[in-house]
């Protein structure tokens, strides 16, 4: 396309519709909330107290910790198994490629319930895997596997583990495998070229990677409750519980404004630290 | 088929079908049912529903020609429908607790006992007539037990031996704050409190807390909806629960090997209110009266496993839900949960409940 016909046709037009929706459906309904429930404080002197009294909570602050931990222990591990299963996809093509890829992508098209459920019903104490090891004979006691942060991490990592792999898989997939290939023309070892050639090309589909995973995982609701011990509580359950059952609207703004920050901070470092063009490109 | 007798559509073809049957969609699909009038009701959904449609929605629809649509709304959505003034259904059939939380929200108009026709309000069991509401049926909260770790007869017969983990061995779960309000009352009865109203209310929440931490290290879980309670229970997950006796009953009669214990139950009520807002009272109003009139209490509760409000209806419960010694409903032996102390106090106790969880 030439100089000329960029500027009879300006392309960040066709975001308009996108923004529109956004700022229509997004943006004034959460301002709306929040300044409505904050309103029914009074006084800005009374909203800034409720924000110290509802994060300083113990309950809170330690949901808050509890988030921030479970979700950076989800990030590593959707990683460390995402990651050789991307590489596998980037570099495997037809019915192979399909499989894997179906084998990622159907789980991703099913309800979190549902995929939550049949976890449950696989790990629990008379479940497939207790059943299965005890007429083994390889352990005594059925083992807890649900309803600790064990079952926390299972479910949550098995949920968003195809954000880690197609993200890992879109900056995969751009690596020049000649770059590769000269590494061990030169004589580098398989773990050298690793290290040294593949593994920094990957590196911004690595942060990428992490970074979806985390945010998605500091919002989760779901899978903690079902699977996760009375001690294992994030914050978006928090959040559901002032919502639907206390009905104390003001303090479940405060907290939702807490995870929002908490987004939007990470975002802004998904930003600098990705070339978002390049995630989109070739 | 071969290539040669496909219809070949273009894309432009495929995209403006696709559009118009888009655009179309929620015409053909909402088409209006002028011949009846239409009641919008919020309900529970799920089986409840199922039951009642059969047994409620549809002999009602054949003597007034009203028709019952079901619509799911938690009380949070109930509630911004009435701070936005645009309550979208014209009744609500859910538990008196959230009734009363809309109640003091000022969402609830007051229930016109004069316009019944069919049900005579001195009929009624005095504990579901409120000012704002009316019960439609009485359930409670019961003690379930696996056949297979404690045969009938084995099981624990009071909240104290329930807590007595040591005589009484195995996984529990109970409901946790997230379900509404968690057993403290159960744990004042276990720590001695007679379980009666006046002994009971209002509830010493340190003596509960202090309490329940007791049975804490056989709590597997604390269950937050329902289908997790029986759930759990019916894999054997737990072998003791304190859960609903609705779906208790409906897992029993699936063939679930499990067992109630009524001994010392609370007694739940589900309630009617009609929203400020509300498009039709007088129809409204007349499908209270008709379900709450003995022969459709009978027959309703019959199916459901529940305890009709109507005394009329005493006679036609489900034997299972009568005490064999006073032949009277389980819930009549109960203690009542009292909604006003939770309404007054769940804040609080959420509060305490966020830090004992954590221990």
């Amino acid at each position: 396309m030439t100089q000329r016909a960029h500027r009879a046709f300006d392309p960040s037009l066709l975001l308009l519709p996108a923004f529109a929706l956004l700022i229509l459906l997004f943006v004034i309904p959460l301002v709306w909330f929040f300044v409505g429930v904050l309103a029914e404080e009074g006084s800005v002197g009374a909203v800034v107290e409720r924000f110290v009294d509802v994060l300083t909570a113990p309950g809170i602050v330690n949901a808050l910790v509890t988030t921030n931990w479970i979700s950076a222990l989800v990030t590593v591990l959707t990683l460390v198994i995402g990651y050789p299963i991307a590489y596998y996809l980037a570099n495997s093509t037809g019915w192979r490629f399909a499989l894997v890829l179906f084998c990622i992508i159907v789980p991703y098209f099913t309800s979190v319930i549902v995929r939550t459920y049949s976890w449950m019903v696989l790990l629990g104490r008379n479940g497939a895997i207790n059943q299965t090891l005890l007429s083994l004979g390889i352990i005594d006691a059925p083992l807890q596997l649900l309803y600790n942060k064990m079952g926390v991490l299972i479910g949550m990592t098995y949920v968003l583990m195809p954000y880690m792999v197609l993200t890992l898989y879109a900056t995969m997939r751009s690596i020049d495998t000649n770059l590769v290939r000269a590494a061990y023309g030169l004589g580098a070892s398989p773990l050298y070229t690793f290290r040294k050639v593949y593994f920094p090309l990957s590196l911004h589909g690595v942060i990428s990677g992490a970074l979806i995973v985390f945010i998605l995982a500091i919002g989760f609701f779901i899978t903690p409750a079902l699977m996760g011990g009375p001690s294992d509580v994030m914050i978006a359950m928090l959040i559901e519980r002032a919502v639907e059952i206390t009905l104390d609207w003001t303090s479940a703004a405060i907290m939702s404004m807490a995870l929002l920050a908490m987004t939007l901070v990470l975002y802004v470092i998904y930003y600098r630290v990705t070339d978002v063009r390049r995630m989109m490109g070739a | 088929m071969s290539e040669d007798t496909k219809v070949r559509l273009s894309r432009r073809q495929i995209t403006a079908a696709l559009g118009t049957s888009l655009i179309a969609a929620p015409f053909i699909i909402t088409r209006p049912t002028w011949a009846n009038v239409q009641l919008p009701v919020r309900t529970p959904g799920g089986s409840f529903d199922e039951v009642k449609k059969e047994h409620v929605y549809e002999p009602f629809r054949k003597a007034t020609g009203i028709e019952i649509i079901p619509v799911p709304a938690t009380v949070a959505k109930l509630l911004a429908m009435h701070r936005s003034g645009n309550m979208e259904v014209d009744l609500i059939d859910t538990g008196d607790d959230t009734l009363l939380q809309l109640d003091q929200a000022g969402a609830l108009l007051p229930m016109d006992y004069s316009a019944f026709k069919l049900t005579n309000p001195d009929d009624l069991d005095p504990i579901v007539k409120r000012k704002e509401q009316v019960g439609n049926f009485i359930y409670a909260m019961v003690m379930g037990y696996h056949t297979a770790a404690y045969p009938t007869g084995k099981e624990p017969k009071s909240w104290a031996e329930f807590w007595d983990i040591k005589a009484f061995p195995g996984p529990r779960t109970l409901p946790d704050m997230a379900s509404g309000s968690p057993n403290l009352e159960f744990a004042l009865v276990a720590d001695g409190v007679a379980p009666t109203n006046d002994k009971i209310y209002p509830l010493d929440i340190d003596r509960a807390f202090t309490s329940l931490s007791r049975v804490r290290p056989a709590i597997t879980k604390f269950w937050d909806t329902g289908a997790l309670s029986t759930q759990m229970l019916a894999d054997k997950e737990v072998v003791l629960a304190s859960l609903w006796s609705t779906r208790l009953g409906v897992a029993i009669d699936k063939g679930a090997p499990l067992g109630a214990q009524w001994n010392q139950n609370m007694v739940l009520v589900q309630s009617y209110g009609i929203p400020k807002g509300s498009k039709n009272i007088d129809a409204a109003l007349k499908f209270i009266d008709f379900s709450l009139s003995p022969d459709i209490q009978s027959a309703w509760m019959r199916a459901y496993k529940a305890i009709p409000v109507n005394k009329k209806s005493y006679p036609a419960t489900a034997p299972e839900l009568l005490d064999p010694k006073t032949k009277l409903p389980w819930t009549q032996g109960g203690f009542r949960r009292d909604i006003d102390w939770w309404a007054a106090n769940r804040t609080k106790v959420n509060a305490v409940w966020q830090k004992w969880v954590l221990r």
